[in-house]
């Protein structure tokens, strides 16, 4: 028996094994071996029947491996994108001018001259939901209105998404018809009454308006009753008779003598409350002064530079002041952020809780009633470049950069093939930042046109959601992109040759370098925004640049995928 | 690939190493078809291929500078190709490796040629692609290394991380599991056409 017959074949009842067919087959077997094998298969049929079965699984199974069954996907067939970088910035740049434009034309012009005109009537959704909504006439209107926009949105979404059949840009199409549709719809009739004066208006004290009153002028004076709610807007404006609805007030300064049944809510330089305000008290001013002798029912959000309230505020204070004083009675909590400091008068009489963040201790004069003690949260102001470089502050900033690393970990695991590529198209600086600028002025615009309709509020408002998650994700690949950039510059420099060929990449995974790329990129990004005054806008011209690159990609990858279904 | 060929892809290297954007278009559109095909063959799922199409052009971009010219690029494409794939399939490996788990100490009989015959007798490109979808991650990608790339022993040894002398074992194995997967066709084909009937 040869040596063949001996190792071979011995145990499958004198033919030879399979694996040496399969090897003999391949041109593995040693030629002594491989003789040895030729010549017994032409005295074995069984063995020369089984090499032609095993060709034969071998040539099925190499042509089904190469066979080209399936097209590949039109992205990956596009190749690399060139670099244009130079005409993107400029066409990005331009577009998102003429975007701009175009809603300061379309949108916010219009309806300011809507609003000069005073003719409420023949309003659209836009101008209804400012005017009757939460800017005007409170949350609760809001909250009644989005609740039936929700309700109405939620059924319209559900049967869009049940209509399979309808093919995405269809669908979008549709979106879109009704969207325009909604905005388009002209609503009821508001009754109202409007006085537009270049100088003065006063509305006599014996005089009584059945209606809503809007009134802009130099001078304006209330003096009358208005059985509804206020709308007025100039330089020196008092309301010295009775308001039986809200006031909604942006101008130089607003003294309110008499009484108002609603709530105020105004936007001005100086705010000062002489008289009776039966609901809440909303104001961004310069300065807020309520006197002794007023009177707030509710409770009052003030956003003020220096803000000094002595009368009566039947349930809680929130704001964020640069200087507070509380000299007066507050019947509810008081939640306050200082940025200068916070003085509590002698008068004052606080019976609820009292939180205070500012940058020193508050001054609480002797005779003040303070039923709990007051919660002082001392914060350094941020400009301080002790505070920067403080204990505390570099323990903020490494919790912000871990957040940061965090997410980038969980987005890089998610979609690391997407991850890449944004950071790859973030080598393309100025069609980046030009697209990023562009869809982050873009994005919420649209966003809130969304939510202005009936059809579009989920979309809105889930659009919103991720332009958010979004625009905090930007930083994480424009830091991936310069840790990257560095790593690859300090290679360099050193000379280093990396990785050789036979080991390849299984010991570098691009995962692993992109982790490392992430980590360092992120510690220099927050080590830039330290910089007083330069870091903050370098900071945003990262975010904006991984923005754009992050737009640029996923919309490659819906082009490409579009491509590739359609082929 | 005859002479001429292989001169233009040496020069369309050697461009694509000084950093001639056009000339690594080139080689990218050259190549990104065969590495699609050999990722949708190695990984379970489509958008798994693309992505990896995607990273591992990544990868031979930022290695080009380190690729041996003396020998053939092809070759090393589907090397690094091949690592990678391998490397996204060992981190989804510890759930797969308890389904599969018994499957490298099952017995391996001598087949039969006119059982075999009979069970490749009418079988479609299609019914393979298929069986082949069914296997273990290993024993799938070392069919692919071998007749997909045409990789030698010590190329898919290397590759997988087995020793040389097991990959003519990992071979026989996956044909065996092949041949499995396509009998298993066979029956649920006949069942359900005996359920039409």
């Amino acid at each position: 028996m040869s040596h063949f017959d001996r190792e071979i074949r011995g145990h499958n009842e004198g033919h030879v094994d399979e694996m040496s067919c399969l090897q003999y087959l391949e041109g593995l077997l040693e030629r002594p071996r491989a003789l040895e094998l030729s010549a017994h298969t032409e005295q074995c049929a069984d063995c020369r029947a089984l090499l032609r079965t095993l060709e034969r699984e071998t040539k099925l199974l190499s042509f089904a491996l190469r066979e080209q069954e399936e097209p590949v996907p039109a992205r990956l067939l596009a190749g690399p994108a060139r670099e244009r970088t130079p005409w993107g910035w400029i066409v990005s740049f331009g577009l998102a001018a003429s975007g701009a434009y175009w809603v300061w034309t379309s949108i916010i012009d219009p309806w300011q001259a809507q609003m000069a005109q005073a003719g409420f009537g023949g309003s659209d959704l836009l101008s209804t939901l400012f005017i009757q909504g939460a800017l005007l006439k409170g949350w609760d209107t809001m909250w009644t209105m989005v609740q039936a926009l929700a309700v109405v949105s939620l059924g319209l979404v559900g049967f869009l998404l049940l209509r399979r059949t309808l093919r995405r840009w269809n669908t979008i199409a549709l979106m879109m018809t009704v969207i325009v549709a909604a905005l388009a719809l002209p609503l009821g009739v508001s009754a109202i009454e409007c006085h537009r004066s270049d100088t003065n208006y006063t509305l006599p004290a014996d005089r009584v308006v059945k209606d809503d009153l809007l009134v802009t002028g130099q001078t304006v004076r209330i003096d009358g009753t208005v059985d509804g709610d206020l709308f007025i807007f100039g330089q020196n404006l008092t309301v010295n008779g009775h308001v039986t609805g809200d006031v909604i007030s942006a101008g130089s300064m607003l003294t309110i003598n008499g009484t108002v049944d609603g709530s105020v809510r105004a936007s001005l330089g100086v705010l000062n409350i002489h008289g009776k305000v039966g609901k809440n008290v909303m104001s961004f001013s310069g300065t807020i002064l309520t006197e002794s002798q007023s009177e707030i029912g509710w409770g009052a959000t003030l956003y003020s530079g220096d803000a000094t309230l002595e009368g009566r505020i039947g349930r809680g204070i929130t704001g964020r002041m640069g200087h507070a004083s509380l000299d007066g009675f507050v019947g509810g909590d008081v939640s306050i952020k200082a940025k200068d400091s916070f003085d509590v008068g002698p008068q004052a009489q606080l019976l609820g809780k009292v939180q205070y963040t500012g940058p020193s201790q508050p001054s609480v004069a002797v005779g003040a009633k303070i039923a709990n003690p007051i919660d002082v949260n001392i914060e350094a102001k941020t400009s301080n470049p002790d505070y920067i470089f403080s204990g505390m502050s570099l323990w903020h900033k490494l919790l912000f950069w871990g957040a940061s690393f965090i997410f980038g970990l969980v987005l890089l695991f998610i979609a690391p093939g997407f991850f890449n590529e944004t950071v790859q198209t973030a080598d393309r600086f100025g069609v980046s930042l030009g697209v990023g600028a562009l869809v982050m002025i873009a994005t919420p615009v649209l966003a809130f046109i969304a939510c202005l309709t009936v059809v579009g509020l989920g979309i809105g408002i889930s659009t919103a959601l991720l332009y958010i998650i979004a625009i905090y994700g930007s930083k994480v690949f424009f830091a991936a992109w310069l840790g990257r950039g560095i790593f690859n510059w300090g290679r360099s420099k050193a000379g280093s040759s990396g990785p050789s060929e036979h080991q390849s990449f299984r010991t570098v995974t691009a995962s692993g370098a992109m982790v490392g790329h992430m980590a360092l990129g992120l510690v220099i990004l927050y080590v830039i925004r330290m910089v007083p005054y330069v870091g903050i806008w370098l900071a945003v011209m990262g975010a904006v640049w991984g923005f754009g690159a992050m737009s640029i990609t996923l919309f490659d990858r819906m082009r490409h995928g579009s491509a590739a279904i359609a082929a | 690939m005859n002479a001429s060929e292989q001169q233009k892809l040496a020069d369309l290297l050697a461009r694509a190493r000084t950093g001639s954007l056009e000339a690594w278009g080139e080689l990218y559109r050259e190549f990104a078809a065969p590495i699609f095909r050999f990722c949708r063959r190695s990984l379970p799922a489509r958008e798994d291929a693309e992505d990896a199409t995607t990273e591992i052009f990544m990868k031979v971009r930022e290695k080009l500078g380190q690729y041996d010219s003396s020998r053939p690029f092809q070759a090393w494409l589907y090397k690094v190709a091949a690592n990678h794939c391998w490397d996204m399939l060992r981190r989804r490996r510890i759930r797969q490796d308890l389904e599969t788990e018994g499957v490298e100490e099952m017995p391996l009989e001598h087949p039969d040629p006119s059982q075999l015959d009979r069970l490749l007798e009418e079988r479609s490109s299609q019914d393979m692609r298929e069986a082949l979808a069914k296997l273990p991650s290993r024993s799938r990608m070392a069919l692919v290394l071998r007749y997909y790339t045409e990789m030698s022993y010590d190329e898919i040894a290397e590759s997988l991380g087995v020793r040389r002398n097991f990959v003519g074992v990992v071979l026989l194995r996956a044909r065996h599991q092949l041949r499995e997967a396509l009998a298993g066709q066979s029956n649920s084909q006949g069942a359900a056409a005996g359920r039409g009937q």
